[in-house]
């Protein structure tokens, strides 16, 4: 999804900061700068992480800025650098990184809604259902629904397979419906 | 078809159903999509489904706020920063030679020359107008023996690209040289011997260059 409405392009921007431009750079942050952030502190669940990867991943936008090759929109190349931080930290702050099975199989904290979320309405507990899936299911339900990318660039953001997106999408899905059928909420899928 | 492959088939379609609300579904996927849209009594509550993960992912998202200085701040560590990294530039073996015999002093330089001549009339024709300051060297042969010409020794540590500057800014190119002594016989474009004196003036005026001597003036 395109999300700039400027006249310059994201990638005439990295084009210009390749060149040293910094006022770019400074506008690229402006534009994608609260999406990275979310996307971090989403990934994180730390805000303070989220603003220090969030700068790191616009310094590396500055560094690398000539190695960018337009194989993708700059968005999603921003949000690839971001995962890639966030999991770095995260592991700094030995904090374990689940694979696919383990995600599938471990339940997420909202198998036992409390009575308190069955008495909100159904949009206010999706809010927070979604907030409590696995990291897994929730990045890709992110991308997808508040980042607006194709099962492709998911896997170029997670460096997944096609496959393993839509296979985490169809997880993520089912987890929110069997979250909402147990607040008492009836989704009806899957 | 088996009620289990049919449950299947209904996953994998919804499973697309993030995608079709947020319009990067393209091709024989969209047309499953909206076929499935079209015709199953089932499909509306399911996309009505899908459109409630949309609203709450969005407000879920919209509730993190990013600080209001975040800018101002990473303005500042980025004017701690130095330019981009830039990929190394592809140089090939022959602009690498050149650099390095460019770089070597005059001495050790012009023993290498002879071999370096031919590539670098090689570089002349694949990357014409690449250099500002090559070595010029001047025809053979008879042009050679017409051309007013001087006789030059260069300090030591002189090196062959203030040489190739020098006589660059001034139409000069080497005939011959250097000999034992370090002598380099030098040709001076020059229609007239107060132009011949001028050219042969400034190069003598070089702190590099180490003695000068006059040799054929222009007849003019």
């Amino acid at each position: 999804m395109n999300i700039a409405s400027d006249p310059m392009s994201d990638r005439d921007l990295v084009s210009r900061v390749a060149n040293g431009d910094r006022a770019a750079l400074r506008l690229l942050f402006t534009r994608h700068h609260a999406r990275v952030y979310r996307f971090v502190a989403r990934q994180t669940g730390s805000e303070a992480m989220a603003d220090d990867v969030a700068n790191e991943v616009f310094l590396e936008l500055w560094r690398q800025a000539p190695k960018f090759e337009g194989r993708s929109e700059v968005s999603t190349w921003l949000l690839g650098i971001a995962r890639f931080k966030a999991l770095s930290s995260m592991r700094k702050r030995k904090e374990e990184w689940l694979d696919d099975d383990d995600a599938a199989a471990v339940p997420d904290d909202n198998d036992t809604p409390e009575v308190a979320t069955m008495k909100q309405d159904k949009g206010a507990a999706l809010r927070r259902l979604v907030d409590t899936l696995a990291d897994e299911h929730r990045t890709v339900i992110d991308l997808a629904y508040y980042h607006g990318k194709s099962v492709t660039e998911i896997g170029e953001v997670l460096d997944i397979p096609v496959a393993t997106v839509k296979t985490r999408m169809f997880y993520a899905r089912k987890k929110l419906g069997e979250a909402l059928k147990a607040a008492g909420y009836d989704r009806g899928w899957p | 078809m088996s009620a289990a492959e049919k449950m299947s088939r209904r996953d994998e379609i919804e499973t697309l159903l993030p995608f079709y609300l947020n319009g990067t579904l393209e091709g024989s996927e969209l047309a499953t999509v909206e076929d499935w849209l079209a015709s199953d009594p089932e499909a509306p509550a399911a996309l009505e489904a899908a459109e409630a993960e949309f609203s709450g992912t969005m407000a879920a998202n919209e509730a993190i706020r990013p600080p209001a200085d975040a800018l101002s701040r990473f303005s500042k560590l980025l004017d701690a920063e130095a330019g981009p990294m830039r990929e190394p530039q592809a140089q090939s073996l022959l602009s690498r030679v050149w650099e390095r015999f460019m770089g070597l002093p005059v001495g050790v330089a012009w023993g290498a020359a002879a071999a370096l001549l031919a590539l670098v009339m090689v570089q002349s024709v694949l990357e014409p107008g690449s250099r500002g300051n090559d070595v010029q060297v001047a025809g053979t042969g008879e042009d050679q023996a017409k051309l007013p010409f001087a006789l030059v020794t260069f300090k030591p540590d002189a090196r062959m690209a203030d040489i190739a500057t020098l006589l660059g800014d001034n139409g000069a190119s080497i005939i011959d040289g250097p000999t034992a002594s370090g002598v380099f016989r030098i040709a001076i474009p020059s229609e007239t011997v107060a132009d011949y004196d001028r050219i042969v003036g400034v190069i003598a005026a070089a702190p590099f260059a180490d003695t000068v001597t006059a040799g054929r003036k222009p007849a003019g």
